[in-house]
């Protein structure tokens, strides 16, 4: 290629760039007239649709299985729950009441009264017990069976009349209503017979008691739902819901822009623009998730095995430094002390906390005879938040003297070393979890050689309160003990909590209800039937 | 003549058994675990080797490919590990989407690649020739995604004309509407197919230039572009029948990156979800299409290339 022609292609690259650039900044202005909002006025109207984004397939619309975000999502309109808790607030959706007996080891649950299927048939107690029954059933591979064998005994369930079924605990267990919350009754009369629940064609048809009843799937394209008229919280203002399937993360934004979609989740990086058309609501509310660095106890050097340590590589890091790291803006999540999320019950961020002391760091390090610190750190590569993160670390422990050599690798491979007990050959690593209000989920995480005790923490101390606290009927008590375990569990440092994170979602200013259908983690809104569009 | 075609298609049978044993392999030896899609923090240890013990996953790999090619010699894909939905029709599902854009998007690249190719290659080295040219180095080193973005933007967004993604407006049905959304995806794929097959067939037409039978034209008085668009052609074709043997593997295996920008319901995008959860019955059954049809393209391209130029001797 001649030089004269290198310089033609450079030039008329140049300007498809300069294009792109320009239409960039000046798109905010052109974009507003097709979806200018009204004001906000008068009672709910009825009718119209709602189109929301979602970033993959459902994997199966079926309560018993949805274990991801978009299946739960479609699932929580199509699905009726018993009831939901939201910052310790009971709300009751097909349950009337769930009273626990004087001794707890029987919780009886009463239905609302002429509750009915999408397609007629009525909902009734044999419908809770089947639901039950098939989560207890080991051939049908239910997600949520750990919730109800309770130290290795299963719950028993039975029906006390058409519209009570009571459920007999082996011992008390206070953590039972946060497994109940999760169950979504599926149609006796549709799955009954069927050998394997997950593989049955009725899934591909769901039959639910949400606010809206399944109309159709394309794959790869959307899954719409049409308004439930005799959904017992009384007939949905919206006509239909869609949910449009949009996997890349830049084009499901321009659709939003665009009106093709109304209602998304945005990443912090991302709301400067989308805030920027005026067209949006944009929402962020705690998921319930604490993002954090994991010390591994039982790396092959051991370093990480005295508390000592990993209290001095917590005073080397700044927290406040870490969010905008990660998140770009502390408005996206709070700084986070304690290992339970603020929805939990008898949660506290007033615990120790070993934050923003480089003189300190190095103080305990010099009273441990320790020097020349090396770590290594896993990192998820294509990640944005873990690689920023990870070089913030590598950069503030270089301060005190630690050497962290940073592992780039698929996130595949990650999340394998990471759930991999075994693995010993790595120091740190950055992860999250989203474990639900009652405290005794934390158990598996913290407990001595627990399931998921990634970090290999064992503290006898802990291991009691934790057993304690899952069976204290007590609520008194109960808090007492979740108080005492986070101050411990905070005070050794097992892992260094950087934020409970927040969740952004964008919402046509067309729309209104947002307050009465409840933001809700992961499934966007608890209860579609509120939302109406206005005009 | 026979022969060939009976002897390569017999060919065909080890050679997808052998794509299939390196795909296979490939998937087990890639980091992950399909059962970790599954597991979510507060379940037990024992209910995930449940799981994996109901999906088989428990067993040695070779037995694993062992009870999958069995089952594949009865004329079964398997069930997907993740939404236990058969792998046949789930592809058969995404396959008109696909097979539609795909194809729309190879034919519109030829058809425009050939009186381009032609032209270039006539004028080389002149200007016309470098505008083509640069046409075709911009369609070999943007990346798709990025101009399908920019076409996003300007004709969804600014320009309001078209739809920015999927493959059709709710509830509808028509054609019209597939169309319409199909513009935008189709254009980009196009762009980078034509980009390849421009340079191809320039460089071909050069070639033809040189030969006697131009020469012999010219000397009969013939016009320039007579000679180019009435001879020259007929030549210049041959290699675009290999073009489009070798493009069959594409038109089931789909475009990974345009049909996720485009959220296009083919089978590119199936084929990245299930990358991404280790989905092995799906890449197999993706692979094997996708290997077959290429396999079958070429011997169709060879019987044509056969039948259409006499100097061609097809040893049996």
């Amino acid at each position: 290629m001649s030089t004269k022609f290198k310089g033609l292609v450079i030039a008329m690259l140049f300007t498809v760039l300069l294009a792109a650039c320009s239409g960039n900044s000046g798109g905010s202005t052109a974009a507003t007239s097709t979806g200018s909002s009204t004001a906000d006025s008068g009672a709910p109207k009825d009718g119209g649709s709602l189109i929301i984004g979602v970033a993959a397939d459902p994997v199966i619309l079926n309560p018993l299985y949805a274990g991801d975000r978009v299946s739960l999502t479609i699932d929580q309109a199509l699905y009726a729950p018993l009831f939901q808790v939201n910052n310790g607030k009971k709300t009751f959706y097909l349950a009337e009441s769930l009273e626990p007996s004087a001794d707890q080891l029987t919780y009886t649950l009463k239905l609302k009264k002429n509750l009915t299927w999408h397609d007629g048939q009525k909902l009734t107690a044999d419908d809770v017990v089947f639901t039950i029954n098939s989560i207890l059933d080991e051939k049908q591979n239910s997600f949520l069976r750990a919730g109800f064998i309770i130290n290795n005994k299963p719950v028993q369930v039975s029906k006390v009349d058409d519209l009570t079924v009571a459920f007999k605990l082996p011992q008390v267990s206070p953590a039972f209503e946060a497994s109940l919350v999760q169950v979504s009754p599926i149609p006796k009369h549709i799955f009954e017979g069927e050998t394997d629940l997950e593989k049955s064609s009725k899934n591909n048809n769901p039959v639910g008691s949400g606010p809206f009843k399944f109309k159709e799937y394309k794959t790869g394209e959307y899954v719409t739902l049409d308004r439930f008229d005799q959904y017992f919280g009384g007939k949905p203002h919206l006509d239909r819901v869609t949910y449009r399937i949009a996997k890349d993360a830049n084009a499901a934004n321009l659709a939003l822009q665009n009106g093709e979609i109304n209602v998304q989740y945005l990443d912090p990086r991302d709301v400067a623009t989308i805030q920027a058309t005026g067209n949006f609501d944009i929402q962020s509310y705690s998921e319930g998730r604490l993002a954090y660095l994991l010390f591994n106890e039982k790396s092959d050097t051991g370093v990480l095995a005295k508390k000592e340590v990993r209290q001095a590589i917590g005073y080397a890091l700044n927290r406040q430094e870490l969010i905008q790291t990660a998140y770009t803006s502390d408005q996206y999540a709070d700084p986070a002390h304690s290992f339970e999320t603020p929805d939990g019950l008898y949660q506290t961020n007033d615990v120790p906390t070993y934050d923003n002391d480089v003189e300190k760091a190095k103080q305990i390090l010099a009273q441990q005879g320790i020097s020349n610190l090396k770590l290594r750190m896993i990192v998820q590569s294509g990640n944005k938040v873990q690689e920023a993160v990870s070089l913030y670390v590598q950069q503030k422990l270089k301060e005190i003297g630690v050497d962290v050599e940073l592992q780039n690798m698929d996130s595949t491979a990650f999340g394998q070393k990471f759930v991999d007990g075994k693995a010993t050959d790595y120091e740190l690593a950055l992860s999250g979890y989203i474990m639900g209000y009652d405290p005794d989920a934390y158990r598996i995480l913290f407990a001595t050689g627990s399931s998921s005790n990634y970090t290999h923490y064992s503290n006898p101390q802990v291991d009691k309160l934790f057993e304690q606290g899952s069976g204290e009927g007590d609520t008194t008590k109960r808090a007492e003990i979740y108080k005492q375990l986070q101050t411990i569990i905070a005070e050794d440092a097992p892992i260094y909590p950087i934020a409970y994170t927040k969740t952004i979602v964008a919402i046509s200013k067309n729309y209104g209800g947002l307050d009465q259908a409840v933001l809700k983690p992961v499934v966007i809104f608890e209860d579609l039937s509120k939302i109406y569009q206005k005009q | 003549m026979r022969q060939m075609i009976i002897r390569r298609l017999l060919q065909t049978i080890p050679l997808l058994f052998f794509v299939s044993i390196v795909c296979f392999a490939m998937i087990k030896l890639a980091p992950g675990d399909p059962v970790l899609s599954f597991v979510t923090p507060n379940m037990h240890a024992d209910d995930i080797e449940r799981i994996r013990h109901n999906l088989g996953l428990d067993r040695p790999a070779y037995i694993q490919y062992l009870l999958w090619l069995k089952q594949l010699l009865q004329g079964d894909l398997g069930y997907s590990l993740v939404n236990h939905q058969p792998v046949l029709g789930q592809i058969i599902d995404r396959l008109p989407a696909t097979a539609g854009l795909m194809g729309s998007a190879i034919l519109i690249a030829v058809l425009l690649a050939i009186p381009l190719g032609l032209i270039a290659g006539a004028n080389r080295n002149r200007w016309i020739d470098k505008i083509i040219n640069l046409i075709a180095y911009i369609g070999i080193s943007v990346p798709l995604f990025w101009l399908a973005i920019l076409l996003i933007y300007i004709f969804a967004i600014k320009l309001s004309l078209l739809p920015s993604m999927g493959m059709r407006t709710i509830g509808e049905e028509s054609i019209g509407d597939v169309l319409r959304h199909g513009i935008l995806p189709c254009s980009v794929l196009a762009f980078g197919f034509l980009a390849g097959y421009v340079r191809y067939i320039r460089s071909s037409t050069i070639g033809q230039l040189k030969e006697d039978y131009v020469q012999i034209q010219y000397a009969f008085g013939s016009n320039k572009w007579t000679i180019l668009f009435r001879h020259v052609i007929k030549h210049v074709l041959l290699p675009i029948i290999t073009l489009l043997g070798m493009s069959m593997g594409d038109l089931v295996a789909g475009a990974i990156v345009t049909e996720t920008v485009f959220s296009w319901p083919g089978i590119g995008s199936l084929g990245m979800t299930a990358v991404r959860g280790m989905d092995y019955p799906i890449i197999m059954g993706i692979t094997l299409f996708s290997s077959l049809l290429l396999i079958l393209g070429n011997l169709a391209a060879d019987i044509l290339y056969a039948i259409v130029d006499p100097r061609m001797k097809v040893k049996g």
